[in-house]
């Protein structure tokens, strides 16, 4: 069954205060995950 | 002395030629071609096409700005490529055609020494018959002069609404072989978002139309990804978020046809349907441009450059889909043929797709193409950059900058609804952008921890700061090259 969004989940996506921090949070998360560096694939170590 | 080209000054181009620029010695030519005047951040379309951003926020003009820099501009489109020269011209050149002014029509021999190749797609309307952007209540937001036509269409019909007017509204793809699926979903959440903030969301039935198997695919195969404490998969987030908002779907769709306020498809199972509505966004197939490549005798070479797009370092040999791997895609992006001509962003042309190829039992392809987002086609054109700056300064070739889309990020920062306080933002992270199944067989060729969702108004936010730091980046204010592709 599709899982639903509560109640709760709808507060904490919303609110800013918790949603500030999850910027901050999601502004390291994808700096690490993008800037992390790329590379070849055809190598393999 | 060296002249490198560029071709196109959308993310891709206009990223090579800063980068170029700024690493360069004046005494090495930069010049870039491109038909269009203004350099534009395609992401925040969708944003015009819900009238909460003036097109003018989103574009700039790029004559100015490469006048100040030293970077050479030819307002002209390419039209045909001759990488060994001709009888009368040495060097290699590409043909191009002015587009405007007293020169309109005007054509001249490009000379160069590299050549960037980064004209992106052409957005091949002609695909589906009727999808004219702006015609049969059909629009696209691939554009901001699109986008501009999208929500005229859209207002337009949002006050008919507030008069009792009950509406449909479809959103999605409009060819069995489109891509992008990322803008449509994130166009459909914020149309969705925009009808309730004038009341009038229980008037309309919102319905997502694509050619994906499973929601949540954007022609990545989907993903399997952490969201908050859980593990989920991709379609399963997006079934969460279209049933939270009340959005219809249907998938597994080739849309072939429009009419006014009709759209025809035939889905997986070879049913030949139609789809009724008062407002549509549907994205094209996206197609190469059509080059023609010549040899110095004339003869036609544009098999050695194209294959639809440009040919590049992938493996190219046709095979099972589950004989793909994550090695056949490029690394650099050099032609195999002319090694002084590279193509990044969506200008290459892939080695295959990347979700499992679908027919319909008619034998009709309906299956998205492989997308390549902003993030890619950017990191794509830095490290082409990159390699010619190095081969000009060791007057050798030089490859040592490498990045296959197997072995790269991609953050899709899908906005959900314009707001300070009310927006929100879908957004999904995923490593690598093609799935390495060697490296991740256990889930699903992907690094789960680097792959990973979230929804909130923090997404919102983070759009918005990702569309201001890019237009100071392509404005290249102080600092800009400090801001990460
Ligand atoms: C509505 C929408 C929303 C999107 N949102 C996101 C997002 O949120 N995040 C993300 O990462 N990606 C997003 N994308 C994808 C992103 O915009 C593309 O990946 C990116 O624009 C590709 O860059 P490119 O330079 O390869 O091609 P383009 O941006 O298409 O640039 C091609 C350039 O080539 C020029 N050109 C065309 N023909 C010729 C010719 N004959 N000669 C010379 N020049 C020519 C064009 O004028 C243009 O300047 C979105 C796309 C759309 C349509």
């Amino acid at each position: 069954m599709t899982q639903r969004i509560s109640k709760y989940q709808r507060f904490k996506m919303m609110n800013p205060v918790i949603q500030f921090f999850k910027f901050i949070y999601l502004s390291i998360k994808i700096m690490l995950v993008v800037a992390g560096g790329h590379g070849g694939t055809r190598k393999v170590n | 002395m060296s002249k490198i080209v560029i071709l196109g000054a959308g993310i891709a181009g206009h990223v090579a030629a800063t980068h170029l620029r700024r690493k360069l010695p004046q005494k090495h030519e930069v010049v870039v071609v491109s038909p269009n005047s203004n350099y534009q951040w395609v992401p925040s379309n969708i944003w015009v096409g819900i009238g909460r951003m003036k097109s003018e926020k989103i574009y700039f003009p790029l004559a100015p700005l490469y006048k100040k820099k030293g970077i050479g501009y030819r307002q002209a489109k390419a039209i045909s490529f001759y990488p060994e020269g001709d009888k009368t011209e040495e060097k290699p050149y590409v043909l191009s055609e002015y587009v405007v002014g007293e020169n309109k029509g005007l054509q001249e021999k490009i000379t160069y020494d590299y050549l960037i190749n980064a004209t992106g797609p052409k957005l091949n309307f002609e695909a589906t018959e009727g999808l004219i952007p702006g015609k049969n209540k059909a629009y696209s937001v691939c554009t901001y002069t699109h986008a501009d036509h999208a929500w005229e269409g859209l207002s337009a019909l949002i006050q008919e609404m507030k008069k009792g007017k009950k509406a449909k509204i479809l959103i999605g793809t409009g060819h069995a072989k489109s891509t992008c699926q990322g803008a449509a979903f994130e166009y459909i959440l914020n149309v969705e978002q925009e009808l309730r903030k004038h009341n009038v969301r229980d008037m309309a039935e919102v319905t997502w139309i694509s050619n994906e198997y499973q929601l949540g695919d954007f022609g990545m195969d989907g993903m399997l990804l952490s969201y908050g404490s859980m593990t989920m998969k991709s379609h399963e987030m997006v079934e969460m978020i279209f049933e939270d908002r009340d959005i219809k779907w249907i998938l597994g769709a080739g849309v072939y046809k429009v009419e006014d306020g009709v759209a025809h498809y035939e889905n997986l199972e070879g049913e030949y349907k139609i789809e009724t509505y008062d407002f549509a966004m549907l994205i094209p197939a996206f197609s190469g441009h059509g080059f023609k490549a010549f040899d110095k005798n004339e003869n036609d070479i544009t098999e050695k450059l194209f294959k639809g797009f440009m040919i590049v370092d992938a493996d190219y040999t046709p095979k099972p889909y589950e004989e793909w791997s994550v090695k056949d895609w490029p690394e650099t992006y050099q032609n195999p043929s002319y090694k002084n001509i590279f193509a990044p962003g969506i200008a290459f042309a892939p080695p295959h797709a990347i979700s499992k190829p679908r027919t319909s039992k008619n034998g009709t392809v309906i299956s998205p193409a492989p997308p390549r987002t902003g993030m890619p086609s950017g990191i794509t054109a830095k490290l082409v950059a990159d390699n010619i700056i190095d081969s000009i300064k060791s007057g050798k070739e030089s490859l040592n900058h490498k990045g296959s889309m197997g072995n790269m990020g991609a953050a899709c920062i899908a906005s959900a609804g314009y707001g300070m306080t009310t927006g929100s933002g879908v957004s999904i992270t995923t490593y690598p952008i093609v799935p390495d199944y060697e490296k991740y067989p256990k889930t699903q060729g992907r690094q789960l921890g680097k792959t990973f969702g979230e929804i909130g108004l923090a997404g919102h936010w983070l759009k918005l700061a990702l569309h201001y730091a890019f237009i100071y980046k392509a404005k290249m204010r102080p600092f800009w090259w400090l801001i990460p592709e």
